[in-house]
């Protein structure tokens, strides 16, 4: 029987309505408005801080002052804050997640490590204002009373090292905030380190186990080698986080603008500048301006960070 | 259970009355077995019915796994290697294992081998170098790999990685090696080698093989052990076993009524 173009079972001509044309242009522009918000976001940080630019030029990135008085700003304090509280917190929270990370998936039985990995990742969810209020009212008053004495005391007078200990015991400061963000990022860190280490095949590590490794061992030797990548892509993940955290700092990090290499003094992040002066400051003014173009420099940290974990990941996938 | 010891080679590893539970699965019961020292062994039967579960014993793997307990006796250079105080990392360095598919380590051939024997012993580089060289030499590897010892064991064929295990297990110098299917992922041509490599290797090596193809367990153990149900139903030397078995189920499973 000879089928006509029009019939249901033609091979050629037009799909049964226009469904999958317009299901398509639907999912497409979803995709398109996901560029078109971080294009347009980028463009209006960049247009709101050409007032600054224009006023201190490059010299903003390295000024130290922030003084609306005389109206003169420079990003170089929140940044050195800003990156200073994130290292910190990944050199806190990294050696924690692996800990975590290695004890769930290696020694706990499969019953506390499902416990144990649903609180790491209750903690995930625990907003960062909790952080921010449990860190003002517990944290603080424990380095300032404990902590910071005894450091000073102790790792305070050994030379070279000791001048990130002195210093007088506010209990706020760099110290306070990287331990803040260590403590919430390292749930995420936990999270990519156990998923990495439970893929990797069960009969490799027996293997490992079979030439009479100890514990330690595998995980050198076996473990991390083969999800090195991986693992460094989880850290740059929790390092964003880090970098761009608020609230919780705020609380913390005393909130002054200040540059200085002892970590009980206080000092001010980009994130936590932006959030206690923007209300304060008159759209268009030549502050609103300069918190603009801090914002643009997060931003460029923050993009250049996850740039950095998905090249490595990309790596590590092109390796295998 | 019918056990007929074929001939007085000493056991290397004695069995006695083993018990084995994952959690409250009852895996292995009641078993009662000898390795004779330089012969091949090898395990047959159907799925699940405990051959596998009882090399994992032996070098007590099974450790990794909290829920999966073993009772009774086995017994090794004189100790019961299922007790309390036996050192693991010393216990599989002397009983070593090969498992079904091949597991390279993420490094280079050459670590993968020179890696296992820097946990046991301390050679020079010399001596190292020999060492590697000797074991591949006797895996029938040496040919193929010598001018890329320091390229990643990843890029072998499949049968070459199993062969580089073989080789990297017995670098450690065990006086036992556990072969869990060796040949199960690999071609016709490497399982020939590997066969061919077993006969060698049981002059310096005890050798315990599980195997699911009969004609392997056939053309390549001195013993033969027909497991069921989590019982070792006959023991008994190849030719006896797979000529004249002397139980039903053996008879059953060899001719291929089950399994």
């Amino acid at each position: 029987m000879e089928r006509s173009a029009t019939s249901p079972s033609a091979l050629t001509g037009a799909a049964k309505g226009n469904g999958d044309a317009v299901f398509a242009a639907i999912v497409r522009c979803s995709a398109a408005l996901i560029l078109l918000g971080l294009g347009g976001m980028v463009a209006v940080m960049a247009w709101g801080a050409r007032g600054a630019f224009a006023r201190f030029g490059p010299g903003f990135v390295f000024d130290k002052a922030w003084n609306p008085v005389t109206q003169h700003f420079g990003a170089a304090a929140p940044m050195f804050g800003t990156v200073i509280t994130a290292l910190l917190a990944i050199l806190l929270a990294v050696p924690l997640a692996f800990g975590i990370a290695v004890w769930l998936t290696e020694i706990a039985s499969a019953r506390i490590a499902g416990v144990i990995g649903t609180l790491i990742q209750l903690l995930a969810a625990v907003p960062s204002i909790i952080f921010g209020m449990w860190g003002f009212a517990v944290l603080v008053p424990f380095m300032a009373h404990y902590v910071e004495p005894l450091a000073s005391h102790t790792l305070g007078r050994v030379p070279g090292i000791g001048t990130l200990f002195r210093g007088a015991p506010y209990g706020t400061g760099f110290l306070t905030g990287g331990m803040i963000l260590a403590v919430m990022i390292t749930p995420f860190i936990c999270a990519v380190m156990r998923d990495v280490f439970l893929s990797i095949p069960a009969v490799l590590k027996e293997s490992a186990y079979g030439l009479g490794m100890t514990r330690w061992e595998v995980v050198r030797r076996i473990i991390l080698p083969w999800s090195r990548s991986s693992v460094v892509g989880g850290v740059m993940l929790g390092l964003g986080r880090a970098l761009g955290e608020t609230m919780a700092i705020t609380f913390v990090i005393g909130n002054a603008n200040h540059i200085g290499w002892s970590l009980f003094s206080p000092g001010n992040t980009i994130a936590s500048l932006i959030a206690l002066e923007f209300p304060e400051s008159a759209v268009g003014s030549l502050k609103f301006s300069s918190l603009m173009a801090a914002g643009f420099l997060l931003m460029l940290i923050s993009l250049g960070t996850l740039v950095c974990s998905r090249l490595l990941l990309r790596t590590k996938a092109a390796g295998r | 259970m019918t056990v007929a010891q074929n001939d007085a080679a000493p056991a290397a590893i004695s069995v006695r009355n083993l018990d084995f539970y994952y959690g409250a699965h009852h895996a292995l019961k009641n078993i009662s077995i000898d390795f004779p020292q330089g012969q091949v062994t090898g395990m047959i039967g159907p799925s699940g019915c405990g051959k596998s579960t009882l090399l994992r014993v032996l070098n007590r793997m099974y450790d990794l796994y909290p829920g999966q307990r073993a009772t009774g006796e086995v017994i090794f250079d004189g100790c019961n290697i299922i007790g309390p105080k036996v050192n693991l990392n010393v216990l599989r360095s002397r009983v070593g294992m090969v498992f079904q598919k091949p597991t390279p380590f993420p490094m280079s051939i050459y670590d993968n081998i020179a890696f296992g024997v820097r946990l046991h012993e301390r050679l020079d580089r010399a001596a190292m170098e020999a060492r590697v060289e000797d074991v591949l030499r006797r895996v029938a590897l040496w040919p193929e790999v010598r001018d890329r010892l320091r390229d990643s064991a990843a890029a072998l064929s499949g049968g070459q990685q199993q062969r580089l295990c073989i080789a990297r297990t017995i670098a450690t110098r065990p006086e036992v090696v556990l072969l869990d299917e060796p040949t199960s992922a690999l071609d016709p041509v490497s399982t020939a080698r590997i066969e061919e490599l077993l006969d060698e290797l049981k002059a310096d090596f005890t050798i315990a093989i599980v195997t699911h193809n009969l004609q392997q367990a056939a053309r390549c153990a001195d013993q033969v052990a027909f497991f069921y149900m989590g019982e070792v139903v006959e023991v008994d030397s190849a030719d006896r076993m797979f000529t004249t078995p002397r139980e039903k189920r053996t008879q059953d499973y060899i001719t291929g009524r089950f399994g």
